[in-house]
């Protein structure tokens, strides 16, 4: 079903396309505007980007969302294993649909609930609000989806292979060093980059759980925002964008890569 | 001769939750050396034997014995048994080498060990140079050569076969049944084979059991069971036969279709009824009054080694006969058999009741 | 294969404690919060002001600004999933598209916050084709069009993907009997993709029921959702008991959500 699109269609498209990326061009172009606002464009500078880099406040929030991503989304991608492991060998179905449910919910919840709620979780277990509760959190509402990147793999799995380790000598463990592992890694991957990016954009429940003493990024521009115009945040939008731009061409790569096959070595 | 024996089953029951049991009561002795093939229809428990031999199921009650000892509760990576599977199994995040490897690197062996071992296992199955292949890339027939390699290669007594050629096309299929065959006789281990093609079983074993219903209906050599079925089952399932219900007036004289027969069995009670087996092939076309039986040409197939024919008698019995002559449909046609083609079955005779009438036989001859 | 029963439960152990703590406690304890007043004390207080006349308004309207945020990201969503699906590089260009949804949530809002302004370009446009300019920001218009803005991404893909699946020999089949394109689309593309559009409706109503940073930003206190509702409650006003009491009847209604939008698939 690929003929090529008429005049309509691929003008509509286009309108679709553009309207989605002015914002974004919109802000990138006034990032460099030295007139300090989003309306006359007077002359080209890079003032602000000077400012966003010798903030160290901002440096460290930066950092504060770095570290509280990757380590976020390394543990809850082993929790997500797990997870995934354990539903797959529930024996009942009810359970195994419950459990999926359970899982599911996180995801489904606006996160507004997930905020409010791990508000009063924190609360009731007198812990107090900053880099611990936001790490955890994150990790928390990361689990599931890392859950569900890595089911179908498990599911695809055909059981003869476990037997067929196990018929070769293979403990448990190895079981599942050499072989489950091994099988599910492009659903690991996929997992803990969703889970990587869950963090990173999140703001809702970070803003719920950061208490006064911590910030990410997000949370700042919040605050910012809610100040009104800053062209410092337009530089900050440009340099988060070609980050994510960056990742992003950067998984698309990795992904291609290892689904790529692998060449034949010469028979050392 | 104990020391021949690698596997007993004592009593052997298998059952899942209050299911029909899948084995009932079974026992049984496997020699080394030998090539073993469980045949039966779907359900019939063969695989659950194989997997009770590789240790993935566990018996309901009933104890396995491995060269002597006692492994019922033995898990499967500590058995000296492995297994070929259905749909081979092989590892797909290794390459041919890795895979036949995996079981030598679990035991943790020298890297230059493992590596003449691997060419060798890979010689044994006519893969050699293949070592750095994907798996992907592999045709079914190499998939299986892998997966046979990679078994052999951990040099265990007994090989475990699950339907393993099911999944390949007619004529790879026949070659790699030679394949098998030969790999047995070379490496001299017992092979235990699951098929439930009856022309495969006949075609590589030494001994075949036929299984219905978990319990093992005949054991014995193709020609036995070919020659001998012990009951309608048997008979049915292996080869083509033409069964009819019949009465034994007394030895070598038995009555079916309204008409007496003299035949080659003995022992029954006299006017016991019996069932008769006669196999298409012994079966041959006459003229209509110089038959011993006479019947109408129904239908006809052309089976390239033969032609199909079904024919029925006047009692409305239908009769299977395989001929290199052609009939017309709907000429009436004489059959033509000889006595030692008619076999005789007791009704719902087990095998132990089978045997034990054949050894009368032989102690009235003795006596006699 | 019932008789490896003890190694599975081991991953069971932390994926239950995870489960238990994050998706059942906290749930239970909004529900627990819901019941008590502002002093603490045990009532239904909160659930009798919900009833009132203000929160219900409230509420009602609420559930208005997402149907017509739902209704119109499904009308831009489908023909786009649509057209996409009919070019060459139909992954490439879904990527693009996705694209905007992982640049960071409130720069994009924030970009509109200078698009729409009094002096911003859209203002501008306006003024030199002669209507002149207008307030923007702070209507119900530029709330449900940045809603939409966002949004469109997450109704596209489950769209996208269920037309994907569709079997084009059914479509073919379709006008083979004699059916025009409107209704092949009618009576066959549109009822199988139904699963699609079903799965985008979830993933945008639910999430535009309890929207509160967009409604800050944009719409400043002029609209107020269940969202902006719960979050005030909770971070300004220190209301918790309240707060709990309008997320417990958000989560009912994303509870009724899921059961209408249904698709019968477990896993995705």
């Amino acid at each position: 079903m690929t003929k090529r699109l008429g005049r309509l269609p691929s003008i509509y498209l286009a309108v679709v396309f553009i309207i989605l990326y002015a914002p974004i061009f919109y802000l990138i172009y006034y990032s460099f505007n030295s007139a300090g606002n989003m309306h006359s464009f007077e002359g080209f500078t890079l003032d602000w980007y000077r400012e966003v880099l010798q903030d160290t406040r901002l440096f460290i929030i930066l950092l504060n969302t770095l570290v509280i991503a990757l380590l976020s989304s390394a543990i809850s991608t082993v929790l997500g294993v797990f997870g995934a492991l354990a539903i797959k060998g529930v024996k009942t179905k009810r359970f195994q649909n419950a459990l999926l449910t359970l899982n599911n919910v996180m995801i489904v919840s606006p996160d507004v609930i997930i905020g409010a709620s791990f508000l009063v979780l924190f609360a009731i277990v007198g812990m107090e609000l900053g880099f611990g509760s936001v790490l955890i959190s994150h990790i928390a509402f990361s689990v599931p989806i890392v859950v569900l990147m890595v089911l179908p793999n498990l599911e695809e799995m055909s059981p003869s292979l476990i037997d067929a380790a196990r018929d070769l000598g293979a403990s448990r463990w190895d079981v599942l060093t050499r072989v489950i592992i091994p099988y599910i890694s492009p659903g690991i991957f996929a997992g803990f980059f969703m889970a990587l990016t869950y963090s990173l954009d999140d703001f809702v429940v970070t803003f719920f759980v950061t208490g006064s003493g911590f910030s990410t990024l997000s949370v700042e521009i919040y605050s910012l925002a809610r100040r009104g115009i800053s062209l410092t945040i337009n530089a900050l939008s440009t340099l988060v964008f070609l980050a994510t731009l960056l990742l992003v061409i950067g998984y698309y790569l990795i992904s291609k890569q290892r689904t790529k096959p692998k060449e034949v070595r010469s028979v050392g | 001769m104990p020391e021949d024996i690698i596997i007993r089953f004592e009593n052997v029951t298998k059952q899942y939750n209050s299911d029909p049991p899948v084995l009932r009561d079974i026992t049984f002795e496997l020699e080394r050396g030998k090539f073993y093939t469980l045949l039966g229809p779907s359900g019939c428990g063969k695989t659950t034997i194989l997997r009770l031999i590789a240790g993935f199921v566990q018996p309901t009650s009933g104890e396995i014995y491995f060269d002597g000892q006692e492994i019922t509760n033995v898990p499967p990576d500590k058995r000296r048994v492995n297994t070929i599977f259905q749909d081979y199994a092989l590892f797909p995040h290794l390459n041919v080498f890795e895979n036949v490897a995996f079981g030598l690197r679990i035991k943790r062996m020298k890297p230059d060990v493992i590596e003449a071992k691997v060419r060798e296992a890979l010689r044994f199955v006519n893969l050699e140079g293949m070592e750095m292949r994907e798996i992907t890339e592999l045709s079914g027939g190499q998939q299986q050569r892998v997966a046979v390699a990679r078994a052999i290669v951990n040099e265990p007594e007994v090989l475990l076969l699950d339907e393993p050629l099911s999944a390949l096309d007619l004529k790879l299929r026949s070659e790699m049944q030679y394949e098998l065959r030969e790999l047995q006789k070379d490496l001299g281990i017992t092979f235990v084979f699951v098929t439930h093609d009856q022309e495969e079983a006949l075609a590589m074993s030494d001994e075949i059991f036929v299984l219905n219903n978990g319990v093992i209906q005949q054991r014995g050599t193709p020609k036995d069971i070919y020659d001998e079925p012990i009951n309608r089952f048997v008979a049915d399932f292996i080869g083509e036969s033409n069964i009819v219900p019949g009465i034994m007036i007394r030895d070598y004289l038995v009555e079916f279709v309204g008409k007496r027969f003299e035949c080659v069995d003995k022992g029954f009670d006299p006017n016991e009824p019996v069932e008769i087996v006669i196999r298409p092939e012994d079966l041959r076309i006459t003229q209509k009054d110089q038959g011993k039986l006479q019947v109408r040409v129904d239908s006809q197939l052309f089976r390239g080694v033969h032609y199909e024919i079904c024919c029925y008698d006047e009692d409305g019995n239908e009769w299977l006969v395989h001929s290199t002559r052609r009939a017309t449909v709907g000429e009436e046609i004489g059959l033509d058999f000889d006595p030692e083609d008619i076999h005789v079955m007791r009704l719902g005779e087990t095998e132990d009741e089978f045997d034990k009438r054949l050894e009368s036989y032989e102690e009235v001859r003795h006596a006699g | 294969m019932q008789d490896r029963t003890r190694t599975r439960n081991i991953y069971l152990i932390p994926y239950m404690l995870w489960i238990v703590l994050f998706v059942i406690a906290p749930i239970v304890l909004i529900f627990y919060y819901s019941l008590l007043n502002i002093d603490g004390a045990w009532s239904f207080e909160n659930y009798k002001r919900f009833l009132s006349p203000i929160y219900l308004d409230m509420t009602l309207r609420s559930f208005w600004y997402a149907f017509l945020i739902t209704g119109f990201s499904l009308l831009i969503a489908y023909p786009t999933a649509y057209l996409l699906t009919n070019t060459k590089h139909k992954q490439l260009w879904l990527l693009l598209i996705i694209l905007p949804s992982w640049i960071n949530l409130l720069l994009k809002v924030y970009a509109f916050v200078g698009i729409l302004a009094l002096h911003g370009p859209i203002n501008s446009f306006l003024e030199a084709i002669g209507i002149g300019a207008r307030q923007i920001l702070f209507t119900d218009f530029s709330f449900i069009f940045v809603a939409v803005y966002i949004f469109i991404p997450y109704m596209i893909l489950p769209i996208f993907n269920a037309l994907e699946e569709l079997n084009p020999s059914l479509v073919a089949a379709s006008r083979d009997l004699g059916a025009s394109p409107w209704v092949t689309f009618r009576r066959v593309i549109f009822p199988l993709t139904l699963s699609g559009v079903k799965a985008g409706c979830r993933a945008v109503f639910i999430p535009a029921l309890s929207l509160f940073m967009i409604t800050r930003l944009i719409a400043g206190n002029r609209v107020i959702t269940l969202g902006t509702a719960i979050e005030q409650h909770f971070l300004v006003t220190q209301d918790w008991g309240m707060g709990s009491t309008i997320a417990v009847f958000l989560v009912i209604a994303m509870g009724l959500t899921m059961i209408l939008t249904e698709t019968g698939k477990k896993v995705s």
